[in-house]
């Protein structure tokens, strides 16, 4: 029993490591711009198809297109962004409808794209088990697991140790600030939006390779990252992490112990007992209310 | 006043009698219409979460499947009467939206979310409760509109009567709320909410009631359409388009107002069967989530309103000035 | 009737209010003064609910109401006027008082609701929009009028001569007085023209970094020389 529920928390890991990409990326465009992107799923699963297509169509590992997902999610990004750049009257509100828009738009397009099968890697290669000690995990796993880590690390020194970083965090912590010190806020909305990208590109590649895609899933995986965001509390990063590992641990846990069908449903229930029980998140600063 | 009531009885007169004898024959045509209603009825209920609650929800879906199998196990295991089960069903709607409460808490577009997280949830539920709901194979022979003083209200024109009565009291409880002392402070209390509770409003309590109007409003239209199509399964009651459908369509007509949203439903949907569909039958959405950000991007106010403030200045009256219609 | 003990406020490491009593009885006009930041408004902010202090208690009317939420207070009769005028948007003036009396009093009275408006002079602006076609005076009349439409017994008034010209400044001192005078609420003050104050108020208390440090009588208050001190910012001995 306990081999299994440390098997539950060694998967919920890796996959948490993922899930952490995408709630990243939705949290530098929230802390930038102010802006929740509703379509920012869609986007992660548009980088998993890009994977699929190159898997299919050409015979590539899915890791030979990341660099093509990260093209085609930094573009569609950045159109984004300059969508929801030109909305003149209530931001909040209207850029929430508006990524919704897109989001809709782009779980259409690829169900017409791509058919609304279940699609999964065909490569044995990532498929195969790795066992490092007592655990096992397909060999995806924990790949991407360590890409995540170095991401996440590379990120961290980015926003901390260059300059565009500490552009980025100032706007994010006081706008008109940030201005007045010469930052221009619109490339940094840009910039952020970008960096989300690139996150969101190997994050889809990684659920390409590990799990299994359908044209719905881009709602389930705006959701996810909201949750873990919800999780983290507001305006914190180390949170993100360790929410994004909690959903993970939990959504592994109820496979093991119930149904894989359920492990959406977990993840929900967590949502819904932080929501209940620690509204400001497990890191989160107090509101005044 | 003689004006208004003059206008309310012509409209009363075409839209139950003379839409009726105009399109009886064209059976497609009048479930087309039934259907735009329903999305109406949702849009308005959108509408007033929206204007009255300064809540934007992406998971009304949610109330609508509560409503809808909430009607249909109510007839079907516990032998109640149509009737009560549409009202039934918005309640458990809005029980359901007791759930949402905690996340009133949470800042606008993070309220947003939590709807839509919502609306998963309930479609999971119902997936996989298969003692209750019979699961993803559905429930199927939902009881029909019963025959009262001789009609059969299950015909078609029968369900458009029922739709359209629902939708209109709908509206008028809408205006009614918006009229009164409670519908003045909702409004002033999206920009001013200090100001509103110094002078002892609780605003949370407003919030919450609008949150519970708004979903028991969409149960009863779930209810309504579970006895009207007569089959339910989770995909289809907790479907996204019962949610993106009213979205576009109060948009469209302009969810500031009361009508925008009925009319900007109507347009809408037989836009989207009949034309959208007609050329994409499947991914016809992207046309609606293209028109949304289209929307969104020129005319935030809906397309309807753009239309109004062009009479108005040519009037010479100032936009602002304006009551709502 | 209002008697708080011991308030405690922390920001962070900021102590805004550090231990402050202060009890007003009914039917009293009490001055509150001192420099920016001592705390005033946050001492409000705590009266009227919108604060919770770390420590300390609050009574009113012989009840603890320090764990009643905000709106509440306003309907139990402590009414708050803003600093920066707050009106109630989309709403024309008479609808601002409407409201304000359908929710602080329970009840609806168009007379009371035109009285008011013709005590605060904004009878012809009635039914102008509230938040985009008044003036800063205008503004100001309908923050006490608004107060006033819940029938307040303690009436908690925030610089509310702040911005105003002389003759505005009398209009308005003229103003309280008429309304201590026909309604007699308790009325707290904070204000920084000390001449107004000395005319209003037989009692003031001056608070400095978030303690009281003076209470008494006008003239004898603002010859005390911590107070002169707290004003012209000599060094102050803690």
């Amino acid at each position: 029993m306990t081999e299994l529920v440390l098997q539950a928390l060694w998967s919920g890991i890796l996959t948490g490591s993922s899930y952490a990409l995408i709630a990243l990326g939705l949290a530098l465009i929230f802390g930038t711009m102010n802006v929740i992107n509703l379509a920012h799923g869609e986007l992660v699963l548009l980088a998993a198809y890009v994977a699929y297509t190159c898997e299919s169509a050409f015979g590539a590992s899915p890791l030979l297109a990341i660099p093509v997902a990260i093209v085609i999610v930094c573009v569609a990004m950045a159109l984004t962004y300059l969508l929801v750049s030109r909305i003149r009257a209530n931001r909040e509100l209207n850029s929430l409808l508006l990524t919704y828009g897109i989001g809709v738009m782009l779980t259409n397009g690829m169900l017409l794209l791509w058919k609304a099968d279940i699609r999964s890697t065909k490569s044995a290669w990532l498929q195969d088990a790795v066992v490092l000690g007592p655990f096992y995990s397909m060999r995806s796993e924990l790949l991407f697991f360590l890409v995540s880590v170095v991401l996440i690390a590379g990120l961290w020194w980015w926003l901390t140790r260059t300059w565009a970083g500490r552009a980025v965090r100032a706007v994010a912590s006081n706008r008109e600030a940030a201005k007045l010190m010469g930052i221009d806020p619109h490339r940094v909305e840009l910039v952020s939006f970008l960096v989300a990208g690139l996150l969101a590109a190997f994050a889809g590649a990684a659920i390409f390779s590990f799990g299994v895609i359908q044209p719905a899933l881009g709602t389930s995986l705006t959701i996810k990252a909201f949750v873990i965001t919800v999780l983290a509390g507001m305006g914190s990063v180390p949170g993100v992490l360790v929410g994004a590992v909690l959903l993970g641990i939990t959504e592994s846990l109820t496979t093991t112990f119930a149904s894989s069908a359920l492990q959406e449903l977990a993840g929900m229930v967590l949502f819904l007992f932080v929501l209940f029980v620690l509204p400001n998140g497990l890191f989160g600063t107090r509101w005044r209310h | 006043m003689q004006r208004r009531a003059l206008i309310g009885i012509a409209l009363a007169i075409v839209l139950y009698a003379l839409v009726p004898l105009a399109f009886a024959g064209n059976l497609y045509l009048m479930s087309m219409i039934v259907a735009a209603l329903t999305i109406g009825g949702v849009a308005l209920a959108w509408a007033l979460l929206g204007n009255l609650g300064g809540l934007v929800s992406f998971g009304h879906a949610a109330f609508f499947g509560v409503g809808s199998y909430a009607s249909a196990l109510l007839v079907m295991k516990a032998g109640w009467p149509i009737g009560g089960s549409l009202i039934a069903g918005g309640v458990c709607a809005a029980l359901a939206a007791v759930l949402v409460l905690p996340a009133l808490r949470l800042r606008g577009p993070y309220f947003a979310l939590a709807v839509l997280a919502y609306a998963h949830i309930f479609r999971i539920i119902a997936t996989e409760w298969k003692g209750l709901t019979n699961g993803a194979g559905g429930i199927g022979n939902i009881p029909r509109f019963p025959v009262v003083f001789g009609y059969d209200f299950a015909s078609k024109t029968g369900g458009y009567w029922i739709v359209l009565s629902l939708v209109l009291a709908f509206a008028a409880i809408y205006a009614w709320v918006r009229d009164s002392h409670a519908g003045l402070a909702l409004r002033a209390m999206q920009h001013s909410e200090d100001a509103t509770r110094a002078v002892g409003v609780n605003s949370q309590f407003l919030k919450a009631l609008m949150l519970f109007l708004s979903a028991f409003m969409t149960g009863v239209m779930g209810a309504f359409n579970a006895h009207y199509i007569n089959f339910l399964e989770p995909d289809y009651a907790f479907s996204g388009l019962w949610t993106m459908l009213p979205i576009v369509a109060a948009i469209f007509g302009g969810y500031r107002t009361i009508t925008g949203p009925l009319i900007g439903a109507v347009v809408v949907y037989l836009l989207d069967q009949l034309v959208f569909k007609a050329l994409m039958p499947i991914g016809h959405q992207i046309v609606l989530g293209a028109l949304l950000g289209a929307m969104i991007l020129f005319a935030p106010e809906g397309l309807l309103s753009l239309f109004r403030r062009r009479r108005l200045q040519q009037g010479g009256v100032p936009a602002a000035a304006s009551r709502n219609a | 009737m209002l008697e708080l003990r011991d308030i405690r406020v922390r920001f962070g490491g900021l102590h805004a209010l550090d231990g402050v009593s202060l009890s007003v009885a009914a039917g009293e006009i009490v001055g509150l003064v001192g420099p920016n930041g001592a705390g005033k408004t946050t001492l409000f902010d705590v009266i009227s609910g919108t604060v919770r202090p770390h420590r300390g208690t609050l009574h009113f009317e012989n009840a603890d109401i320090s764990r009643t939420s905000a709106y509440q207070r306003a309907r139990r009769g402590i009414g708050r006027t803003f600093q920066i005028p707050q009106p109630m948007h989309t709403l024309t003036v008479a609808e601002n008082l409407t409201v304000a009396q359908r929710f602080g009093t329970g009840q609806v009275n168009p007379n009371t609701v035109a009285e008011i408006l013709d005590l605060v002079e904004l009878t012809d602006r009635a039914s102008r929009d509230a938040a985009s076609e008044l003036s800063l005076a205008e503004l100001k009349a309908l923050e006490v009028a608004k107060a006033l439409a819940t029938q307040p017994r303690l009436l908690l008034l925030d610089e509310v001569l702040a911005g105003l010209e002389a003759s505005g400044k009398r209009r308005f001192t003229k103003l309280l007085a008429d309304i201590h005078a026909r309604y007699k609420p308790a009325i707290l003050i904070i204000e920084h023209d000390i001449e107004t104050i000395s005319t209003l108020c037989p009692r003031t208390a001056v608070l400095n970094f978030g303690q009281l440090i003076a209470d008494g009588a006008p003239d004898v208050v603002f010859s005390q020389p911590d107070v002169v001190a707290s004003y012209t910012g000599a060094v102050h001995d803690a």
